[in-house]
């Protein structure tokens, strides 16, 4: 299989702070990666690199073979569009919703190239039928919804297009248990067949038996990794 | 308060808005304070100037004295106006966001830079076509309409008609095309935004050109109550810079409830018998304070956390 993500030797900061050091990771087609590590270990600064919402970096990022990193010291945000129009599709921490519009509309947000919005009926209601509750909050507000209607409508976003490398930041964080597995078991059922998906996440238990593997991050750096695992 | 004050209100607050929405627009869209807006806003009444002067003799000898020359001459006037206007939000795109949009203060250079441009811009209009002031031609005409025994003048309602048709086609232009949406996004989550594909640096410049039009359709319809000098542009940018605030940065309703409220108010304020107009900007200012000291955020904005 081959590699859709190779990061070498990847360090990005914001300011003066340095985060990542010398990151390295290799993500192949097909695969599913969780990213555990405890806060401000690195995990969403990791993610942020990607696609260069970091205030500065430096090292070799290649997606599909094409080297999308490089140095960089301000700017940050400025390549994100295009990286995310290349087929990184991502569903931030803190959701990113836009709170003056409806769900309906934030979904068409999503739809950003030719084919998914020609497309962009039916692509909302295959959102829908992932996420049933949010059919029927389609005209509210996204600001006034609860955070578990907030992050399925920030992962339904990110599916209304289909992308190489699936980002996720953290799906279950803030979320009472029963939502979070709802959330997460949406994304299990994702095809990554041509794909790949990292998923950052701080309870294991989540994670165990679904990802291929696991990475462990600790103060900037990679700790180890462990294959298919299964604790409970 | 009678009908005649009400008008002259609604006249007041129809240049306000349009002047505050460019900018409340721009700054939440872009994260650009565009100080050329004033410049942009004389330009176009210069630009109209020149062309509504070239094209009278055209028009006269081709339609004579006819309602439809009437038309056409104001379309040539309002037309020109946008068309200047839109063509000023695109050299400040290339002058002041391109070259800065990704360094770091951008907010402040772009503040600066701006500021640069609408003063460099008055400077030359003033060189150009000297202090004088400038009538364009009357589209709607010199006549009045008597409603309840109240006269109202064909240029006052001409401007608010005009500018409520501008407001609703660029409120649906926000509401309903799909780069709107975008605009809309970028409005309220820059970040969210980018995630979602959509590039400041593509969006920025419709965004500059449509506010740089509202500023030029105000210069059209405010010619027709007054002059255009070089120097008209600076009163309607500090009002509409302050309404923006008023409204709170970023809110569209926001800014036209702070445009309505501040033409509500200079009206009264003139027509009080010991106050009069001189008081009329002092007392504007004391209540855009007022408001800004009990409610930050303005009349319609966001809080910080939530834009975040």
């Amino acid at each position: 299989m081959s590699d859709i993500l190779k990061i070498s030797k990847l360090s990005a900061g914001y300011g003066p702070l340095r985060v990542l050091h010398e990151v390295d990771l290799t993500v192949k087609s097909g695969e599913r990666i969780g990213l555990v590590g405890l806060n401000g270990h690195g995990k969403t600064t990791l993610l942020r690199a990607i696609t260069h919402m970091s205030g500065w970096q430096q090292g070799s990022i290649k997606f599909n073979d094409i080297e999308i990193g490089g140095s960089r010291s301000v700017g940050a945000g400025r390549r994100t569009p295009r990286l995310v129009r290349s087929g990184i599709a991502v569903a931030p921490q803190g959701d990113a919703i836009f709170p003056g519009l409806s769900v309906r509309k934030h979904l068409e947000c999503g739809a950003y190239t030719k084919q998914a919005w020609k497309e962009k009926k039916q692509r909302i209601e295959n959102v829908f039928d992932i996420f049933p509750p949010l059919r029927t909050l389609e005209h509210s507000l996204v600001g006034k919804l609860s955070g578990g209607e907030r992050r399925m409508v920030s992962i339904g976003r990110m599916l209304m297009v289909e992308a190489k490398l699936y980002l996720i930041d953290e799906p279950s964080l803030g979320l009472a248990p029963k939502i979070s597995h709802g959330v997460m078991e949406a994304l299990w059922a994702l095809p990554v067949t041509d794909a790949a998906m990292i998923i950052a996440e701080q309870n294991v238990n989540l994670l165990s038996g679904k990802v291929d593997r696991i990475v462990g991050m600790h103060a900037g750096r990679m700790r180890g990794e462990v294959g298919h695992v299964s604790l409970l | 308060m009678d009908l005649g004050l009400v008008i002259y209100a609604l006249n007041l607050a129809s240049i306000y808005a349009l002047m505050a929405i460019g900018i409340s627009i721009l700054w939440s869209s872009v994260g650009m304070i565009n100080m050329a807006h004033g410049a942009t806003f004389a330009v176009s009444g210069y630009g109209a100037w020149i062309i509504t002067g070239f094209m009278k003799p055209v028009i006269i000898a081709s339609f004579g004295k006819t309602a439809l020359a009437t038309f056409i001459m104001a379309s040539t006037l309002v037309g020109s106006a946008l068309i200047t206007g839109a063509i000023c939000g695109a050299l400040i795109y290339v002058l002041a966001f391109l070259p800065i949009h990704d360094k770091p203060n951008y907010p402040i250079r772009g503040l600066i830079i701006t500021l640069a441009i609408n003063i460099a811009s008055v400077q030359s209009l003033l060189y150009i076509f000297g202090p004088r002031s400038r009538g364009l031609p009357k589209i709607f005409g010199f006549g009045r309409w008597e409603i309840w025994g109240t006269k109202i003048r064909f240029d006052q309602a001409g401007t608010i008609i005009g500018a409520i048709i501008i407001l609703s086609l660029t409120l649906g232009w926000l509401k309903y095309s799909r780069r709107g949406l975008e605009v809309r996004a970028m409005m309220q989550n820059a970040e969210g935004a980018a995630y979602s594909g959509i590039s400041r640096k593509v969006t920025a410049l419709p965004v500059l050109m449509l506010t740089g039009a509202l500023a030029g359709m105000s210069a059209a319809l405010l010619s027709q109550t007054i002059f255009v000098s070089p120097t008209s542009g600076s009163v309607p940018l500090i009002m509409g810079l302050t309404i923006a605030l008023l409204g709170g940065l970023g809110s569209v309703p926001g800014a036209v409830i702070g445009a309505i409220l501040i033409g509500f108010l200079e009206a009264f304020i003139g027509s009080i018998p010991f106050l009069g107009q001189r008081y009329v900007m002092f007392s504007t200012f004391a209540f855009i304070i007022a408001v800004l000291i009990i409610r930050p955020r303005g009349i319609g904005g966001l809080l910080d956390d939530t834009r975040e």
